[in-house]
């Protein structure tokens, strides 16, 4: 039996870098530990401050999707102070979610995924010349059509925004925009520009109404076949050479999920509030673990330290949740490994479980019997679970998926705009209260929790996707998702890791490392191996 | 109707707002935003995405980046890097969360081709602190304020000392 550890470890910059520990035995993961390299203590410098002070310090948590740090920001406070939010402004951040997503998703493929599907070691696959012609960075001609084009509904955002990355314009009662004819206008031209030229040009090979009648596995593999156009589609190319080099049998992980939804209804969330949320999201929030669905509540949601460089061990919700950081060295000394808390669930019946997030947890959850009218009810990705299982592609296939769906409704919600109707109504600013709010950015659920007292922040959290997935193990030692789906990963070259990449990769996280292949035995270093993160 | 207005020169100031000194670039943008500039000079707070600095670019003659620096000099130091300094970079590989500006301006190459600018310009300012929460040290709060004054003074002479209709 040959045993050997992978160490996979940072450049050490800025924005957040991953370790990731990985024992390989007889060519396979066994046990994998994430480590998070770097202290965030947003959560610090917010306490004391100002309420709002979080509109505009957590939009630079991330430079991908700011958007979306700010949409929860803002209903965190519109549910602590009792705001009431007019059905316009629900659209326009909702339309500032949505274009934030429709960016990123290109972004990451071609710039994530596409080193990793042109690596020298898949040189061998039947349609590795068409995938280096495809997607090979800078010169794939997907690549610079993809790269080139996916600023566009970013530009919808500035719009209506004033600038993106890092726009604050989302405030609690509304949004600060006044958009006119033209913009609206302007915005739809420069959607359907971009979905002209990539979404339905070169990534789907047909209309998107066409693409969105797919309801199972079997209606996708029809529709790659059933014309030359869909056949030679970046998308239907893609999932044939997944297939041929493997992506469709390994990363597959707990295969428990959880999305706290997003895009609330603008009829339904004019005062929003912490309770009547679920029911106000468009797309859904939910539990889907051991085969059954469960109603997110935000009070099952806790915070696990007992392997991460905080005081302390055990679990606490996030309304009580501490930031009080340990020296890594003492850490160390109590099997702490890692700057990321481990989020976790109360499953009823099961107990506090990690759940994995992401594009697969939303699309799951719009299975979910019992959609009302403006809810999203989708049984595609859970069919191709069903047939396929969890793995590398499918989770790739489910971020895709939703680049579509999501076209339709920007369009959609740029036609419910009343140009003269309100867009911000003046809240109450309470002195105290605790309020709750969240999204799904590209990468998954992103909520913030706030406390309020004597008009100052007493307590902020913030959970990312990220930690989500990448947590560590909690004090039942159980795996966090992303540590669970590097186990049973084959790795055919410990000196050229790809597949750890393709596992990482494949959830989108915030992350940059280097793969250092270590030899167990001897400690040599074999080999290195960057990852570039989402 | 999807190329945006026309941009003679751009002022792109990167960094993170949140990380002490490296909030520099940011904050010489809010500084730049109260000072009179010509007309066509465009102001962009690049914050830390740093592939969207390049698409900001399309369009202008003209390109300065401001941005901290950590090369272990004394704080508040000033650089200012010429663009014929840049002309052989390599483009990054795929990594979003990371670009520098060398990275963005090598990306912007690739990006842009024959619209990359003709003259681009990189101020950077030695940091002291890059901790989470901390405030411009002295040292880089007057150097930023220096900046300012050059790169205003700057773009008013290349503009003929003209400041246009208001």
């Amino acid at each position: 039996m040959t045993t050997m550890d992978l160490h996979v470890s940072p450049l050490g910059q800025v924005e957040g870098d991953l370790d990731v520990k990985v024992t390989i035995t007889d060519g396979v993961v066994t046990n994998a530990w994430t480590e998070a390299a770097m202290f965030r203590g947003f959560e610090i410098i917010l306490r004391g401050k100002d309420p709002q002070a979080g509109l505009i310090m957590t939009p630079r948590i991330c430079g991908i999707c700011g958007g979306s740090h700010l949409y929860k920001a803002c209903y965190a406070l519109d549910t602590a102070w009792g705001t009431y939010v007019p059905k316009n402004a629900t659209l326009v951040r909702n339309l500032g979610q949505i274009t934030e997503t429709l960016q990123s998703v290109p972004r990451y493929f071609y710039a994530i995924m596409g080193p990793d599907l042109t690596a020298a070691q898949y040189a061998g696959a039947p349609s590795y010349e068409e995938a280096a012609r495809r997607f090979a960075p800078y010169v794939g001609t997907s690549y610079q059509k993809g790269v080139t084009l996916s600023q566009l509904p970013v530009e919808v955002y500035a719009i209506f925004g004033g600038q993106w990355p890092h726009s604050s314009f989302m405030i609690p009662g509304g949004v600060m925009c006044a958009p006119t004819l033209s913009d609206i206008t302007r915005s739809h031209a420069i959607l359907d520009h971009w979905a002209r030229e990539w979404l339905e040009g070169l990534w789907l090979g047909c209309s998107v109404d066409r693409y969105l009648e797919i309801k199972t596995w079997d209606d996708f593999t029809a529709w790659m076949d059933e014309n030359e156009s869909q056949h030679n589609s970046d998308l239907a190319f893609f999932t044939r050479y997944a297939q041929e080099i493997g992506l469709d049998k390994y990363g597959e992980g707990y295969g428990n999920f959880l999305a706290t939804g997003t895009f609330l209804d603008p009829e339904l969330y004019q005062n929003p509030t912490v309770e009547g949320r679920n029911a106000a999201l468009q797309s859904r929030s939910g539990i889907y673990a051991n085969g059954q669905y469960f109603d997110f509540d935000q009070m099952r949601v806790s915070e696990d330290i007992t392997h991460s460089f905080f005081r302390g061990t055990g679990s606490r919700h996030p309304w009580e949740g501490v930031t009080d950081p340990i020296d890594p060295a003492d850490g160390a000394a109590q099997d702490k490994y890692t700057w990321a808390k481990a989020p976790r669930y109360d499953v009823p019946g099961m107990g506090y479980v990690p759940l994995e997030v992401g594009s697969l947890a939303r699309q799951i959850m719009a299975n979910r019997p019992d959609a009302a009218p403006h809810q999203d009810s989708d049984p595609f990705v859970a069919d191709m679970i069903s047939k396929m299982g969890v793995n590398v592609l499918t989770r790739v296939l489910a971020r895709v998926h939703e680049e579509a769906k999501y076209f339709k409704l920007a369009k959609k919600w740029l036609t419910e705009i009343d140009l003269h109707g309100d867009f911000y109504v003046k809240p109450e600013e309470k002195q105290s209260g605790k309020g709750f709010g969240s999204t799904e950015a590209a990468r998954g659920a992103l909520s913030d929790w706030i406390v309020i007292e004597d008009g100052k922040i007493a307590n902020y959290q913030v959970i990312t996707p990220t930690a989500w997935n990448i947590g560590p193990r909690d004090g039942d030692e159980n795996h966090g998702p992303m540590e669970k789906a590097f186990i049973g990963t084959p790795v055919e070259n410990p000196d050229f890791p790809v597949e750890l990449a393709q596992v990482a990769h494949s959830y989108d996280s915030c992350l940059v490392c280097t793969v250092h292949a270590y030899d167990g035995k001897t400690g040599r270093e074999l080999a290195k191996y960057r990852m570039g993160g989402g | 109707m999807l190329t945006p207005p026309p941009t003679d020169t751009v002022i792109v100031g990167c960094g993170n707002l949140l990380r002490g000194d490296d909030a520099a670039g940011p904050i010489l943008v809010r500084v730049l935003a109260e000072r009179e500039l010509p007309p066509g000079v465009r102001l962009i707070d690049g914050g830390t995405a740093g592939m969207d600095v390049a698409f900001a670019m399309r369009g202008a003659r003209r390109v300065i980046v401001v941005d901290a620096s950590n090369i272990g000099v004394e704080a508040g130091t000033i650089h200012r890097v010429p663009g014929e300094e840049l002309t052989d970079l390599t483009p990054p590989e795929g990594n979003l969360h990371r670009f520098r500006w060398d990275q963005a301006l090598g990306f912007a190459q690739w990006l842009l081709k024959d619209e990359y600018p003709q003259d681009v310009t990189v101020w950077l300012v030695e940091g002291e602190s890059f901790e989470p929460g901390d405030v411009l040290s002295d040292a880089v709060q007057a150097s930023v304020e220096r900046i300012a004054d050059e790169i205003a003074a700057d773009v008013l002479a290349d503009h003929g000392g003209d400041l246009g209709e208001r």
